[in-house]
């Protein structure tokens, strides 16, 4: 249906020369959507210069402000991973919500059934679970696409809307914690738990995971014959198809590919910051992750980067909440406005 | 039969939002924002109707709202040419914060929500009178008379008039529409605009005739459920108005099922109408009649497409 | 003796992207006559026309019909100043009827109901004057390329034309519907239009045209009246200096009969000859084997109990008009098709076994006739393009990593080689002219030896001194022993290269003509499903 690729960027290697001009737009439009925040601010009558340096500064200013981005980073930057993976073969994957959630569930259920399992049995399971349970979440829209040609961008959403219920119903009917006021589970074993780098702030060691996770897809994507098979497939299904690519069958493991990614963020929640199952915990993960993946145009390497500056900005709203009374979504509308410059960019410089 | 009144009442939000997307796919443009500018619409009109105590008010403005959202769509897509789907993904992204933002703004943090009134039932004279068909068909608000008497005309639009034929002809092969001498970009901005419109007033219905209020998950995915029901229903209106009462029919069976609690966990009843579109799903796909250049932009100077 | 000028284009400039497509182009046109756009690809002579159109805005120059001064912006215009135009490629909604793909964009009558019988009635009486016979009914996916391009043509004729363009309308004909074609269109001069008739093909020219106009490079490099130069004269025009007309394969019939077989060749016991490729070819191993094909597309057969041999050192063309089964069969052969019944086999072994990975391994080269839709990454940079099929094995990759030093060493020498003009290995594909892309796919087909070519229209769009390049490629290919399927709806190309000729007809090889008993005549009347 349609073939065009969506972006140039995530096909080239990457070359080091030009940096400063690849920069250039982004800088651009950041500047540009914080403007055009600034005055929606100052027309409700807040303080926009405090708007601002509570929005990029809230993270740098204590310990904690700088935890609690890497806490919020680790999600967004495996979120944005899940979207892009399919996305350099043209697929949309708008599941990564679900995915995460059926990936904490999988973790839950075996931090809490095999709790008498020792750590190094134990916690590597946990996680893998997650993993598991998210490819297969991811395995369902892409067995979809691939058998019935079902348009992966229905299916993915749909998917995310019934894991709703199944997180509804694990936290109030199978493994309820009945102390706590919010739909909850009881908690994992410690046996299962990430060990913590630093205690206080408490930062976890799901950080270096999904670094590692996120080093290993960017050398796939560009360095591999698979990855260049995938964005091969993105690019012109029917040409790779003629070329002896098996476009529809990459398509489902891209899939599965950004499944399991999508719900290994949903384990490391669980491992290592919440510790059991709360109903709202994948936030609003799954938006920001594909806008970072927007943002990033797919360039799996840029997608660290924009994800950390996105966790920036996600800790500053909250802060500027809670300290200024301005609505958090305010930096959601920053965050779309920078999207939508980043595209322009890309128009203006056709021209 | 309560549940068949409350099927035409449902079917609403579904035929609406099914008509956009299908208006703006029959020139090329594919509408994947349906969920954002619903949303917005149910703010918007919410906000208007609360604000100015007129119900009317905020149907009218959540309608330019959404009219605004399809404008932007034409913009990017047909005059800059790009992406239909990333363009829709970011029109939905903003139109999601910009519905929160509205509503925190206006209203705050409320421990009781506000209400506006709902929308009453508008007997049509004489045909109510009928036994039973009356009461489910011609007792309702007129927002449901609106949607069937829209997928009529609509079929009629497309298929009996010249200006219908036109329409597809872009949809199917818009350099040779051009070529002819058809406005592309107009009947592709004129589209997306209506089917803007019409998914935001879907949107805007939510609040007018279910709740009173509104809450930031109100839309519940049946924006995303449009679009499969256009699939479902081939891109055209008579069957789109057929199956939103199938999809209606779900949803009024889920919610029912779970009040008289069967014993089935009801979480796996809400879950009912996604399966039961996936499953759908399936087989519209097979067999589903696309227009030819759905999710493609078209330049007529472009030498190579 | 002056003809009035019904149409005067001047000082017409067009750049694309920066690159000059036409440099300030006069262009005249006189009330009834046909008049002849000739060049290579790449000339712009569609440019041209499609400037006339109004589907492209010139840069610089003026359009002056009849006299007066006209701005023309869209097709809309074009048409109001009655103006028409048959593309090459011909823009028709396939699910839609005749009549309901001719009427959209002219005058509504009545907003609110839509009578197509009226419409319908006109359509059929132009169809009988200009001997355009054709059913208003009828839906477009029914009807063969003859048929389509009438229905192209009563566009035109519907919203009365007087002027009418025709862009390389014997693409998709026969030589029979060609000779038809050329009475159809002598009726509309008679009957007061005036005709521009766009090719590249000197003899169609020469057939039945009573002006010509020769681009070259962007500029008018010739207006004469047919019979005022020679064949000569008009060739030089379309070349230039560039080309020495001797030496041309094209232009001199030189060709497969001219060609020596190498050495190594004339060694094997079973090749006697040196020379002719007419001759013995029996005696070769065949290395591809099609056995009693069959395809079916949507519940229609279309390849039908279809059988050949190409052998080593052979281009064996396919005949046909589009449409009767060569992509199919092209697809089939690839391995990218299954095949409903029969089997073809490669290098002895099943197709359906390899698949069209362990084809390309195997030492087989693609050239699809699509371009842009089967072959080319718009997305991807040029190495990436180059490596397309070839990027699983050595020397591009290891060990299933791939070697971007070695891709772009390479990608720069087939970049010099094949003269493809590029900022280089890592410019964006999309970016590249059509002629470059073509050159692209032409590059990863000959970049790796391969025993056997495949090539499906691959001179399509190219200009003249490419289209030399690739015709001297597969001569080549022929003297080093390899094997070629020359798939092509250009019978000049055919004919100049081909040792045998098999003609298509509904999915059926209907004939098979060697060299030396090569007969057009008999060649068209096989594309017409006429069997001797």
């Amino acid at each position: 249906m349609n073939q065009q690729l969506v972006f140039e960027r995530q096909v080239k290697p990457f070359f080091v020369g030009g940096l400063i001009r690849k920069i250039l737009p982004y800088v651009l439009a950041i500047i540009a959507s914080l403007a055009a925040a600034g005055l929606f601010i100052a027309a409700m009558g807040f303080d926009v210069w405090h708007a601002y340096v509570t929005i990029l500064g809230t993270s740098f200013r204590t310990p904690n402000g700088f935890v609690q981005t890497l806490l919020k980073f680790v999600p967004l930057l495996l979120q944005a991973l899940a979207f892009t993976v399919p996305l350099a073969a043209g697929k949309f994957n708008i599941g990564g919500e679900g995915q995460m959630i059926v990936g904490a569930i999988g973790a839950t259920a075996i931090g809490i059934l095999l709790k008498d399992l020792p750590a190094p049995v134990l916690l590597p399971l946990v996680i893998l679970a997650g993993v598991g349970l998210g490819a297969f979440w991811g395995l369902i829209p892409g067995w979809l696409l691939y058998r019935y040609r079902v348009n992966e961008i229905l299916s993915t959403v749909l998917l995310n809307f019934v894991s709703f219920q199944l997180l509804n119903y694990i936290a109030t009917e199978v493994w309820a914690d009945s102390a706590a006021g919010h739909p909850t589970t009881v908690p994992i074993a410690a046996a299962g738990q990430l060990p913590m780098l630093i205690g206080n702030p408490p930062l976890n060691a799901g950080i270096i995971l999904a670094l590692a996770v996120a080093a290993g897809i960017y050398i796939f994507t560009s360095r591999t014959v698979g990855g260049y098979e995938l964005i091969a497939t993105g690019a012109n299904p029917r040409a790779a198809q003629v070329f002896g690519i098996d476009g529809r069958k990459l398509s489902l493991l891209a899939l599965v590919l950004g499944g399991a990614l999508a719900g290994l963020s949903g384990s490391i929640e669980i491992a290592g910051v919440q510790h059991r199952l709360i109903e709202g915990m994948q936030s609003n993960y799954l938006l920001l992750g594909i806008i970072i993946g927007l943002i990033a145009k797919g360039n799996n390497l840029a997608v660290p980067f924009v994800a950390f500056f996105i966790a920036v900005l996600e800790v500053g709203a909250s802060a500027m909440q809670r300290t200024l009374m301005i609505p958090g979504e305010m930096v959601f509308i920053v965050e779309a406005l920078v999207l939508l410059f980043v595209l322009l960019s890309d128009v203006i410089r056709r021209r | 039969m309560i549940f068949a009144k409350l099927v035409m009442l449902s079917i609403v939000p579904y035929v609406l939002a099914g008509q956009g997307t299908m208006l703006g796919g029959r020139t090329g443009l594919f509408n994947v924002a349906q969920e954002g500018i619903m949303l917005l619409g149910a703010s918007v009109g919410f906000l208007g109707g609360y604000l100015t105590g007129n119900v009317w008010i905020g149907i009218a403005l959540a309608v330019g709202v959404g009219g605004l959202a399809g404008l932007a769509l034409a913009y990017f897509t047909t005059s800059l040419k790009m992406n239909q789907f990333v363009i829709g993904l970011a029109i939905f992204f903003f139109c999601v914060g910009l519905a929160s933002l509205l509503y925190k703004v206006i209203i705050g943090v409320t421990l009781v929500p506000p209400l506006i009134s709902t929308l009453p039932g508008i007997p049509v004279p004489g045909l109510s009178r009928i036994p039973l068909l009356g009461e489910i068909f011609f007792v309702q608000n007129w927002l449901v008379y609106f949607a069937i008497v829209l997928s009529a005309a609509l079929y009629w639009l497309l298929y009996r008039t010249r200006l219908g034929l036109e329409l597809r002809s872009v949809g199917e092969n818009p350099k040779a529409a051009d070529s002819l001498g058809v406005n592309t970009t107009r009947m592709r901005y004129v589209t997306a605009i209506i089917g803007g419109m019409l998914m935001a007033l879907a949107g805007a219905y939510l609040p007018m005739v279910y709740t009173g209020t509104y809450t930031a998950d109100m839309v519940k995915g049946r924006g995303w459920l449009a679009i499969a029901l256009t699939f479902f229903g081939g891109w055209s209106p008579h069957l789109i108005f057929f199956g939103a009462l199938f999809f209606a029919g779900i949803e009024v069976l889920a919610f029912r099922v779970q009040v008289g609690g069967r014993g089935i966990p009801y979480q796996f009843l809400l879950m009912l109408p996604y399966l039961a579109t996936l499953l759908v799903m399936m087989f519209a796909f097979r067999r589903a009649r696309v227009p030819a250049f759905l999710g493609q932009n078209y330049d007529r100077e472009k030498r190579y497409q | 003796m002056t003809n009035t000028a019904v149409l005067e284009m001047r000082g017409v400039c067009k750049a694309f992207d920066g690159l000059l497509a036409l440099d300030h182009v006069d262009f005249r046109l006189g009330a009834g006559e046909i008049h002849g756009l000739l060049g290579g690809n790449g000339a712009g002579k569609t440019t041209l026309m499609n400037i006339l159109y109004g589907l492209y805005r010139a840069d610089a120059g003026e359009i002056i019909l009849r006299g007066q001064k006209v701005d023309i912006r869209s097709p809309k215009d074009a048409i109001e100043h009655h103006i028409g135009m048959v593309h090459q490629h011909f823009l028709q909604v396939e699910s839609f009827t005749v009549a309901e793909n001719i009427v959209p964009g002219t005058p509504i009558k009545n907003i609110l109901r839509l009578d197509l019988k009226e419409a319908a009635a006109r359509i059929a009486a132009l169809g009988e004057k200009f001997g355009l016979s054709i059913d208003p009914a009828a839906r477009i996916e029914d009807l063969s390329m003859g048929a389509r391009q009438r229905v192209e043509i009563l566009k035109a004729l519907y919203r009365g034309a007087q002027i009418l363009i025709l862009d390389e309308p014997t693409t998709n004909l026969t030589p029979q519907e060609v000779d038809s074609l050329f009475h159809i269109v002598r009726a509309m001069v008679r009957e007061g239009m005036s005709v521009v008739f766009i090719t590249h093909k000197l003899r169609e020219v020469l057939a039945v045209c009573d002006r010509i106009t020769v681009l070259r490079d962007g500029r008018n490099v010739l207006t004469l009246r047919r019979d005022d130069a020679t064949e000569e004269e008009f060739v030089r025009a379309m070349v230039g200096e560039n080309l020495d007309i001797r030496r041309s394969i094209i232009f001199s019939g030189r060709a497969t009969a001219d060609t020596p077989l190498s050495p190594r060749l004339k060694k094997e016991p079973n090749s006697p000859h040196s020379q002719g490729a007419g001759e013995a070819i029996s005696g070769r191993t065949p290395v591809l084997q099609v056995e009693g094909l069959n395809v079916l597309e949507g519940g229609v057969p279309v390849v039908r109990q279809c059988s050949f041999n190409v052998r080593s050192a052979e281009i064996f063309g396919i005949a046909g008009v589009a449409g009767n089964g060569q992509l199919p069969l092209a697809e089939v052969v690839m391995g990218i098709r299954p095949a409903t019944q029969g089997r073809v086999l490669v290098f002895g072994q099943d197709v359906a076994a390899i698949g069209t990975a362990g084809l390309l391994a195997m030492g087989v080269a693609y050239v699809p006739e699509d371009r842009l839709r089967d072959g080319f990454l718009p997305g991807a940079n040029v190495a990436q393009n180059l490596i397309l099929g070839s990027h699983r094995d050595a020397p591009y990759a290891r060990g299933g990593f791939l070697d971007w030093k070695t891709i772009f060493r390479v990608s720069h020498d087939l970049i010099a080689q094949y003269n493809i003009r590029t900022a280089g290995p890592a410019e964006t594909g999309g970016n590249l002219s059509g002629g470059n892309i073509q050159r692209v796919l032409i590059a990863r087909a000959f970049a790796r030896p391969a025993r056997l070519l495949v090539a499906h229209n691959p001179t399509r769009g190219l200009d003249i001194p490419s289209t030399e390049f690739v015709y001297s490629k597969l001569l080549e290919r022929k003297a080093h022993g390899d094997a070629t399927l020359l798939i092509s709806e250009d019978l000049d190309e055919l004919l100049l290269l081909s040792d045998r000729i098999g003609v298509i007809y509904k999915g059926e090889i209907v004939g098979v003509l060697e060299r030396g008993a090569f007969d057009r005549q008999a060649l068209g009347r096989l594309m017409s499903g006429v069997r001797t």
